[in-house]
This record gives C-alpha cells, sequence and structure tokens, in this order.
C-alpha cells in the first residue's frame, strides 16, 4: 500500500558500489532487460486488479511467469460485505484469467486488511466469508494482514486471521506498517509464534535494513518491496543480499494503484547480476524462495507455469489451445496504426 | 466410479453423506484431493452432454452438485456457490445445469456465462453442454453464436447449433460479416452453414462476394451455398480456420 510520496522525502542514496559499477548501472537504465535473458520470475506479491494489460504484457516479456495478488485496500474503503465477496470472488476469477491469457499463473492470498479491519462490524461480516474463499483452488496464504495504525481491532483481527491460517495449514503474508515499522514489524511476529505458527510459514513483508535482521534470526521469510519512495529502492536491495546472503530472502513488487513498478522484480535481478551478486542467489531471492514459501500451502505446482501456461490439460479443451479463452494477441506499441 | 482412485473414492463417499453445507465445502475442496486427471472416455448421460474434454475434480464437482440439488436447501448453497466461485468451479457449475433437476430454473445463470469475459466460462455452456439449446430462448441462444464469432471460438463445437439456427440469426450475422469486411477482416467460412436455411437481403451479393475470395475456405462456402449441400459437406470447413488452431 502506498501512501503520498509527497509526505516522504525520497530514499536517502545507499549506493555503495564502485564507481565503475555506477556507471555501468547508469548505461544499462534502459536496456536492464539484456542481463536478465533467459531468467524467470516470481513476484509474491502484486496488485494486478489496479494494473492494465501493458502491464501484464511487460511482466510476461520481462519473464515474470508466476505472481501472488494478495486482497488488500483498494485505495478507497468498503462499504458492505457484497463488495469484498466481489472482490475476493474476481481474485480467484477474472483476475486469474485475464493473468493467464498473457501466459502468467495467478495465485493469491486472501485476507481482512488491516485499514478495514477498523470497521468492526463489517470486519465480522467479512470473517465469515474468509474460510470460503481461503479454501480455493490457488488460494496459497492469508494475506496481506497484520497492522497498520496499529489499533486494538487491527490486533484483533490479526489475530483471528492467523488462527485461520493455522487452521487451514496456509502461509501467512505479513504486512508491516508503515509508521512505526520497526515496533510494528516485532509486535507482528511476536503475535504469531504466540499463536503457534511456525516461523517459515510466515512471510514478513516490506522490510528494510532496520527490520531485517530480527526477521531472519526469528526464522520467518522476509520480503522486501521494491516501491519508489515509500520502501525499499533496489540498490539498497543489492546491499542487503550482499550483507544477508539470500536464506529466506525475497522480493517483490506490490505494485498497486500508486506509483509503483511492476517490473521491480527483473529489474532487481538486473542490478543483482551488474553487482556481482551470484546467480544462484538472484534465483533463490526472485524466484524460488518466493515459490518454496508459498508452495507450502499445497497449492502452487511449478510445473503448471515453469514452461507456459500451454501444458495445462485441464485448460484445454479437445487439445485445441485456442479454447482456452485465447491468448492475448500482440500489439505493437511503436506502431502508429492500431488495427 | 472406475476413473477416481480407491483414496479418492472413499473420499467422495464420504463427503456424499454430508449436509448440504458439507456438499458444499466438498465442492470447493475437490481439487484438494481429486487429481485434475483428463477425462478421456465417453461417459453418456444425458444426449449432447460430452464428458471428454474435462477432469476428474471438475466431474466429481459435478457429481456433488448433482447431490446438493436434491437437498432441501441445495438451491440457495448452489447460488452461493456461484456468487463466489473460482474459475475451474464455474466450469464446473455450468458443466452441471443441464444434469440438474429442474434445469430451467438456472436459466440467468446461464445466461451469465455467455456474459462472461471469461474463456474457460463461456465455454462451459457453449461447447459439449445441451443446457443452451434446450432452455435459451431464441435471442439468448442468438447472443451465444454471435458472441462465440466475435470471440474467433468455432462455433461447430455448439451443441444443438445447426437446430437451432433461425432466420432473426441469419440476418444479424450477415450485418456482421458486412462489418467485419468493412473494417478489412472476415467471419470464419464455416459461419455461413447457418444462413443456408434462410434467405437474407444480401443473400445473393454475399455469396458472389464469398466466390470471389482469395481465400479457398470462403469459395469453397460460396460452393456449398450455391449447391444447397447437406450439412455433412460443411464438415470441412470445421478445423479450416487458422484463428482457430493459433
Amino acid at each position: 500500500m502506498c501512501q503520498n510520496p509527497n509526505e516522504h522525502p525520497l530514499n536517502p542514496s545507499h549506493f555503495e558500489g564502485s564507481s565503475e559499477e555506477k556507471q555501468t548501472a547508469h548505461e544499462v537504465e534502459g536496456g536492464f532487460a539484456a542481463y536478465t535473458q533467459g531468467m524467470k520470475f516470481f513476484d509474491p506479491h502484486v496488485h494486478m486488479t489496479s494494473r492494465t494489460t501493458d502491464d501484464y504484457q511487460a511482466l510476461a516479456d520481462a519473464g515474470v511467469v508466476a505472481i501472488i495478488e494478495p486482497a488488500f485496500w483498494l485505495g478507497q474503503p468498503r462499504t458492505g460485505l457484497a463488495s469484498f465477496k466481489d472482490y475476493f470472488a474476481s481474485l480467484v476469477g477474472w483476475e486469474r484469467f485475464r493473468s493467464s491469457q498473457f501466459g502468467i499463473k495467478h495465485y493469491c492470498t486472501i485476507g481482512l486488511n488491516s485499514r478495514e479491519a477498523n470497521n468492526e462490524a463489517l470486519a465480522e461480516e467479512v470473517m465469515e466469508i474468509l474460510p470460503l474463499f481461503l479454501q480455493k483452488e490457488g488460494v496459497v496464504g492469508v494475506g496481506e494482514i497484520g497492522f497498520d495504525d496499529q489499533t486494538a481491532a487491527e490486533e484483533k483481527y490479526y489475530r483471528a486471521q492467523l488462527e485461520l491460517a493455522k487452521e487451514m495449514g496456509l502461509p501467512v503474508q505479513v504486512h508491516t506498517p508503515h509508521r512505526d515499522k520497526k515496533k510494528g514489524t516485532e509486535r507482528s511476529m511476536s503475535i504469531a509464534l504466540e499463536h503457534g505458527l511456525a516461523p517459515n510459514m510466515v512471510v514478513i513483508d516490506h522490510n528494510n535494513e532496520e527490520t531485517v535482521k530480527s526477521v531472519l534470526d526469528q526464522g520467518f521469510y522476509a520480503a522486501f518491496t521494491i516501491y519508489p519512495f515509500t520502501k525499499m529502492g533496489n540498490e539498497r536491495m543489492v546491499e542487503i543480499v550482499k550483507q544477508y546472503g539470500s536464506e529466506r530472502i525475497m522480493v517483490n513488487s506490490a505494485a498497486d494503484w500508486g506509483i509503483s513498478d511492476p517490473l521491480a522484480i527483473p529489474k532487481t535481478a538486473a542490478l543483482m547480476k551488474i553487482k556481482g551478486i551470484a546467480e544462484a542467489d538472484i534465483v533463490k531471492v526472485t524466484y524460488q524462495n518466493a515459490l518454496d514459501s508459498f508452495a507450502q500451502s499445497g497449492q502452487i505446482k511449478e510445473q503448471d507455469f515453469i514452461n507456459g501456461l500451454e501444458i495445462d490439460q485441464s485448460l484445454k479443451f479437445n487439445g485445441n489451445t485456442v479454447l482456452r479463452g485465447g491468448q492475448a494477441p500482440r500489439v505493437d506499441k511503436n506502431s502508429i496504426f492500431i488495427r | 466410479m472406475h476413473l477416481a482412485s480407491p483414496t479418492e473414492q472413499i473420499w467422495l463417499e464420504e463427503k456424499l453423506q454430508g449436509d448440504a453445507k458439507g456438499l458444499s465445502l466438498a465442492f470447493v475442496m475437490a481439487p484438494r484431493f481429486i487429481a485434475k486427471k483428463p477425462i478421456d472416455v465417453a461417459i453418456d448421460l444425458i444426449p449432447g452432454w460430452k464428458s471428454e474434454n474435462g477432469t476428474l475434480d471438475q466431474l466429481i464437482r459435478i457429481y456433488i452438485i448433482l447431490h446438493l440439488a436434491e437437498k432441501e436447501d441445495g438451491h440457495s448453497r448452489i447460488e452461493t456457490l456461484f456468487d463466489t466461485a473460482e474459475m475451474n468451479e464455474l466450469v464446473a457449475l455450468y458443466r452441471a445445469l443441464p444434469l440438474v433437476k429442474n434445469p430451467e430454473i438456472w436459466l440467468h445463470r446461464a445466461t451469465d456465462a455467455v456474459r462472461s469475459n471469461m474463456g474457460p466460462v463461456f465455454d462451459a455452456i457453449a461447447f459439449g453442454n445441451p443446457y443452451a439449446s434446450s432452455y435459451f430462448t431464441e435471442l439468448a441462444w442468438n447472443q451465444l453464436v454471435l458472441k462465440c464469432i466475435f470471440n474467433d471460438k468455432p462455433i461447430h463445437l455448439i451443441e444443438g447449433l445447426d437446430e437451432r439456427a433461425n432466420q432473426a440469426l441469419a440476418n444479424t450475422l450477415a450485418d456482421f460479416a458486412h462489418e467485419r469486411w468493412a473494417a478489412g477482416r472476415r467471419v470464419p467460412s464455416q459461419v455461413w452453414r447457418l444462413i443456408r436455411h434462410f434467405e437474407t437481403e444480401s443473400k445473393k451479393q454475399d455469396i458472389q462476394r464469398l466466390a470471389q475470395s482469395a481465400d479457398p475456405n470462403d469459395q469453397k462456402a460460396a460452393e456449398l451455398l450455391n449447391h444447397h449441400s447437406p450439412l455433412e459437406d460443411w464438415k470441412v470447413l470445421e478445423q479450416a480456420e487458422p484463428i482457430y488452431s493459433a
């Protein structure tokens, strides 16, 4: 979730590489894809509902083969249960299909986000319908849940949803607050442990330099959102991987309705390559760890997307791929003609 | 059900003993316990309902729906399943409609499937499923056929296609073809089989245009129309479209 970028100073530059690296990074800015040729990426946090088909096309071109869309705050509060229900249904229905047209496997996590947890009457109703959606095919966790303002109501529904996750054996995707982040992150983790969740079933999201050590030390997965202004920049991310390695660390774009970048993962991978991070570590941070953590839901099969979606027999009709609903046709964006 | 493994059969038999709520939940959870194994044998339930294109988990979901429909609050449970369905669930629900008791009460849902932009959902009501041809009004039927053509899908897979051809559809199809021609596009040649029994204002000119087309399939369509050829002769055009195999 993005805040108004004007309220925040730009990320200070943490670019600590050599001047040579700096030069290369500058030159490569427009053509990062040359550094990620043949690589495949898994974005475990992206809100495609708020994005256009151009973004899907760009994701596919950049090698993103699978994504997870967490349920979140849509930018405007919902006033009734029906809009939650329709939103959850669109995450498992329409958005999943839209994604498949671009050859990208779409999963989601379902949950009551922290902001709307503060509307308690509505929150109660949403809790009633969560179990139904959490058991759907392709729902790979409870998320994104956690704290925003760190109110009592937020805590109440965070706890209730942790219980749901435990009951259903699902991973949890924890949103950590923008404000008072360090305390909020610690609190999120200690509550998860208090409820008996195994730390490796919990992905703590939106980490930064200040939170990462404790998250990793306690055995949680640490996700980093590469998002301009309010979260991590990818130069800082490279330094984190240099310092902490690639174990249980993953990056995501959290691209949404704010100024964000759905290509954050491939761009970060390119930067890591330029800055000499081993390919095996890049793969872990941009693909494997996301896959391993959320595959604990039992709802992700790598073979369903690793060689393209075409091989999914259940989407075929008499072996005729066109009936999958039609791969979206390519449009040449540089052509003046629209046909 | 021999397609299922012994473990899958045990799971299903246990779930079928449950109440309406249990059956709803079993419907949702089926893929966690039942393999997505393609069904490659024909299962003869009702005429026009084709099993060959589905998977085992889908078939078992359909079976569960048939049981759920018999329960006292089965109807409202099924409505809820529709409202909250993910894509594969919708496919199973629409495939189940012609098999449940009182299929006609689900007409509002079935026409929603035609409006759906999700390819597999449209396919579930249109292809290998006799529901539309049995229960759709002429208007709804014509929308289904038109949408199929509009989305470049093969109309010959629509169950009851030729039996339900009608004058209004023939007129609309001719108009549609003219629009496409004006835009420098075309309609699949086999579409013309739907006007073979009907007169339209432009039929003569349309046949002429097809005959003069550079596309051999269009030429074939013109020939078939001119000779009042029987339906079997149109079969050669069924697989011929490049857009069907892109």
